[in-house]
């Protein structure tokens, strides 16, 4: 089973001269916990602001989120796979980097998202395919 | 014990194979949906028309099956109405293929679509898993859950594709009316074999 059946190809954007106000606003709004931070030129990457980011790097150290950009606290590249990595490879890669959401790439472009919930739902769904009792 | 139950008589073997050719033909209507959306084929999309005919008589044959004595009393309804559910499915997908000829599909759309297409082929596959393991007297729960991931996975895609839907320009009423049964024929696919899946259950757990 790979990744491509799993991903979501939604993903929301956000300018990286934005506060981390608009970003909470933007991630309460459409109920997700992450947002793509858009580069700032052409030379630059995409980079990726988190709902830890938000509460570890600016909320729990007393910052304001109107005060702060996004491009200060965001992680910067994106960790990129494939869209036919196989499921449990993504899987050793999020526990191996310690993150929970891998961006699936086509050169530059980002085609969707993977995360551990997209991860946890192929495991159930391997495991129903191959008859195997959780 | 469930397999005392299922599988005593030649009536009842009857049914069980019309069930899973049912199950069977719906699977091979939905791989043809994902194909010929994905392809832009309508000859092919045109073809799912008359695969639900073909599955209107293999609906009527279960039923008559099991009207003539097939399978214990308290099992019948359970039977016909879970052939009913398959055939509801069927129905939505004969729509959604009558709409699609008449449309144009816009590009922001098509690749949601095309997406849940291929979820719904796959929550298919599973029912028929689902219904093999129930006829060799094996533990549904596992397929149940995996069936409610995919139809998550619709819901999910389904909000952003109703919220990109409002920008897409129709020019008429019956155009507007036309993409939006489309939509709503190939998005309420996923909830009807949801609900085939907990049928599943029900005749599982009531044969205990």
């Amino acid at each position: 089973m790979k990744v491509k059946e799993f991903m979501k190809t939604k993903l929301a954007y956000i300018d990286a001269d934005s506060t981390v106000y608009e970003a909470i606003e933007e991630m309460l709004d459409k109920r997700i916990r992450s947002l793509v931070v858009n580069p700032e030129n052409a030379e630059e990457v995409y980079g990726v602001i988190t709902a830890r980011d938000v509460v570890f790097k600016v909320l729990g150290k007393g910052l304001m989120p109107r005060d702060v950009k996004v491009s200060e606290i965001a992680s910067k590249p994106v960790v990129c796979i494939d869209q036919d990595t196989k499921l449990i490879d993504a899987a050793v890669l999020m526990e191996k980097l310690g993150i929970a959401r891998l961006f699936v790439c086509e050169g530059k472009k980002l085609l969707g998202i993977f995360t551990l919930t997209d991860a946890m739902g192929g495991s159930l769904i391997l495991i129903a395919r191959s008859g195997h009792v959780a | 014990m469930l397999k005392k139950l299922l599988a005593p008589g030649k009536k009842e073997k009857a049914v069980i194979e019309d069930l899973t050719r049912h199950i069977k033909l719906l699977y091979s209507g939905l791989d043809a949906f994902e194909r010929a959306f994905r392809d832009k084929d309508r000859d092919l999309m045109a073809s799912i028309i008359d695969l639900e005919r073909e599955a209107d008589v293999i609906r009527r044959d279960v039923i008559s099956n099991i009207y003539e004595g097939a399978f214990l009393p308290y099992l019948r309804p359970r039977l016909c109405r879970f052939a009913e559910v398959i055939d509801c499915v069927f129905d939505l997908l004969e729509d959604a293929a009558y709409q699609y000829l008449d449309l144009v599909i816009d590009a922001s759309i098509q690749n949601y679509c095309t997406q849940i297409a291929a979820l719904n082929e796959r929550m298919c596959e599973m029912l028929l898993l689902s219904f093999e393991t129930l006829m060799g007297g094996g533990d549904l729960r596992d397929k149940a859950l995996a069936i409610r991931v995919y139809e998550k996975k619709v819901d999910d895609i389904k909000l952003d594709l109703v919220r990109d839907l409002r920008n897409v320009e129709v020019k008429t009423f019956w155009d507007g009316k036309a993409l939006s049964d489309f939509v709503s024929s190939l998005t309420s696919v996923s909830d009807i074999i949801e609900d085939a899946s907990d049928y599943l259950q029900v005749i599982n757990v009531s044969m205990r």
